[in-house]
């Protein structure tokens, strides 16, 4: 769906303008992309209603009628597992007079029944029953044309649940593209796959989303000086504290439709993120099966990876949290984050990885809490009229790429770098001005 | 997915088993005690205050409809704020100390209230110590953040200056979504 441009051409926020926020040959940023509530709104309709964005795990929905309510960016949507088996979604809004249809945040129902003037829905998100509808519509609605929206585009991969408001899309396989060898990589390493543990985090950031997305997408450079005294506690008792330091060779890679990756690729401590019994099932039967299914280097010789789909979804692989950025307008977002274990893993592995993660990366994680103190104060320093005209760097690496790495596909460069950071802005500048 | 942790057991079964006011006004001075001993970031002192065999937990919370009000909160083995033992704690304090903790440096200011406070005994010198909270915190500039919910605390008699030790504390958030940038204090 190419969006209709109700700005194009004209007024402030030009094709031409908005195209102009991010340089990715020169390596600069225009703030304005974090701060802007027009260029938000545009977001809004030309990225998030055309990308796919994830929606939930399929283990959250384990029998018939099991729904989840989520966003797909500011829209609310009831993801509900139906009698067949399949996932369906559709927008959590009566189209009355557009009530919330569900107000829970899980469960299971067989039906869903608007509080405001009673419109009944089946779990596959039909009109089913209107009160009054013989004196009152005469019994001339037709129940047919009044469910809510449905998210048109729905597909599962590895377990992960994704959906697009574009019926026109690509599949989500060709929009991975370049990404799936990675994401595959990340997601598909065991025949029994993976599960969420039960439960989420939640909670709000006063923050840009692309902060978050962007990080995940490329920046191991943060990780050891943001994270150092989380890096250094972690160290037994004793040990001397230049142990706590990052790894220093692995790869960034960066995707042509905005996505991206980093990992190392040394043997590193951060193998055992999540304490002794995961990292001996992580290395164990996990990884021997890993190499049967998917070989080297994919199966142990990328560790400590970051990632992030376009433009919302990310993934620690082997620290096992997993997130979605929900936008909250320019300036705040919702952190949703689940840990990810694998299915046939043993219960004292699916504790370690539960523990690990709500230790580490949760509003309460000893990493996790350093980030979110970097994001709110760039939003709040661009507050600032001059702040706001001060481009920002994003030229590490810039010229070093490479697309003929022996190990690694599509375009390459050091772990540390702002390869992936680049390709995601471009991304964003092409959807946002209209150019794709 | 779970019901409330530590829900208030019978009025009979309380009544069994009254306090005294002098226990009564013991342990709300320990309980005051210890919020001032956080508040002014005496971590170490903090950590003196918990038994070795220290769970502290806080789950996490949910919109139910009310005939599933029984899974409103996580259950264990499920996703939580904290679930934690003294060495996890001591980690988080290590981390606080480092000099380097940047959610906390410069730190965060805030005021521990407890109120309501319901003892029950639960012999061998062990008591059941609920108390509703109101947790302010100040950040930087002009953040504030404020929490309220309940605790829900096993103390235990001990040898040290303050009387007693922190054996559980389970910690109830009136919230679903947290409405906070990070919990890197403790409760
Ligand atoms: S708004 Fe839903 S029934 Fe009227
Ligand atoms: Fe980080």
């Amino acid at each position: 769906m190419k969006t209709d441009s109700t700005s194009n051409g004209r007024g402030r926020l030009s094709s031409e303008m908005l195209r102009g926020l991010v340089d990715e040959k020169t390596g600069t940023l225009d703030p304005r992309i974090y701060h802007d509530r027009e260029i938000y709104e545009l977001e809004l309709e030309r990225i998030f209603t055309r990308s796919w964005l994830y929606l939930c795990h399929e283990s959250q929905l384990k029998k018939a009628g099991d729904f989840f309510s989520t966003y797909m960016a500011e829209d609310p949507v009831l993801v509900v597992r139906q009698k067949d088996g399949s996932v369906r979604a559709f927008l959590n809004q009566c189209r009355h007079r557009g009530m919330r249809i569900c107000r829970a945040d899980c469960g299971n129902a067989r039906a869903f029944t608007c509080s405001y003037h009673g419109w009944g829905y089946d779990i596959a998100g039909n009109l089913a029953s209107v009160p009054h509808e013989q004196d009152g519509y005469r019994n001339e609605i037709d129940k047919s044309k009044w469910g809510p929206l449905p998210v048109p585009r729905i597909e599962t991969y590895n377990g992960l649940v994704f959906g697009n408001w574009d019926k026109d899309a690509p599949n989500f396989r060709d929009y991975l593209g370049d990404m799936l060898w990675y994401t595959d990589g990340y997601f598909d390493r065991t025949a029994g796959g993976t599960e969420v543990i039960g439960g989420m985090h939640r909670w709000v950031l006063q923050c840009n989303w692309k902060f978050a997305a962007e990080q995940f997408c490329s920046d191991m450079y943060h990780a050891d000086f943001s994270h150092l005294s989380a890096l250094i506690a972690r160290l037994p008792e004793g040990v001397d504290p230049s142990m706590g330091q990052m790894p220093t060779i692995g790869s960034q890679f960066s995707s042509r439709n905005g996505h991206g990756t980093g990992f190392f690729t040394d043997v590193n401590t951060l193998d055992e993120f999540n304490g002794p019994v995961a990292a001996a099932w992580y290395q164990g039967p996990h990884r021997a099966e890993a190499i049967r299914r998917l070989g080297e280097p994919r199966a142990s010789q990328i560790s400590a990876a970051h990632m992030t789909v376009f433009p919302t979804f990310s993934f620690l692989p082997g620290i096992q949290t997993l997130r979605v950025w929900h936008p909250r307008g320019p300036g705040e977002i919702e952190v949703w984050a689940w840990a990810l274990a694998d299915r046939d893993a043993p219960a004292e592995v699916k504790e370690a990885v539960r523990l690990g993660v709500l230790r580490t990366f949760s509003a309460g994680g000893i990493f996790e809490q350093d980030d979110g103190e970097n994001w709110l104060e760039i939003q709040k320093v661009l507050r600032g009229h001059m702040a706001r005209r001060q481009k920002l760097n994003v030229a590490m690496g810039l010229g070093h790429q490479q697309t003929n790495h022996p190990r690694f596909p599509g375009k390459i460069n050091n772990v540390y770098a702002e390869e992936a950071a680049r390709g995601f802005y471009r991304q964003w500048a092409q959807m946002i001005s209209g150019e794709i | 997915m779970g019901a409330q942790p530590a829900a208030e057991p019978d009025r009979a079964a309380m009544s069994a088993k009254r306090v005294t006011p002098e226990l009564q006004q013991e342990i709300e001075q320990f309980l005051y005690h210890e919020s001032r001993v956080l508040d002014e970031r005496r971590y170490e002192q903090w950590y003196e205050l918990l038994a070795d065999d220290l769970h502290y937990f806080m789950p996490t919370r949910y919109n139910r409809m009310r005939r599933e009000s029984d899974k409103e909160f996580s259950a264990p083995g499920e996703a939580a704020l904290f679930d934690e033992d003294k060495q996890s704690i001591a980690q988080r304090i290590r981390r606080l100390n480092t000099g380097m903790a940047w959610a906390e440096d410069p730190p965060s200011r805030t005021r521990h209230m407890v109120s309501n406070v319901v003892i029950r005994s639960r012999g061998d010198g062990e008591y059941e110590a609920d108390c509703y909270y109101l947790l302010y915190r100040s950040r930087l500039e002009r953040e504030v953040e404020i929490f309220v919910g309940m605790r829900h605390d096993v103390l235990r008699r001990s040898a040290n200056p303050a009387g007693f030790q922190i054996a559980r504390r389970t910690i109830i958030l009136d919230q679903t979504v947290l409405l906070a940038r990070n919990l890197s204090f403790f409760f």
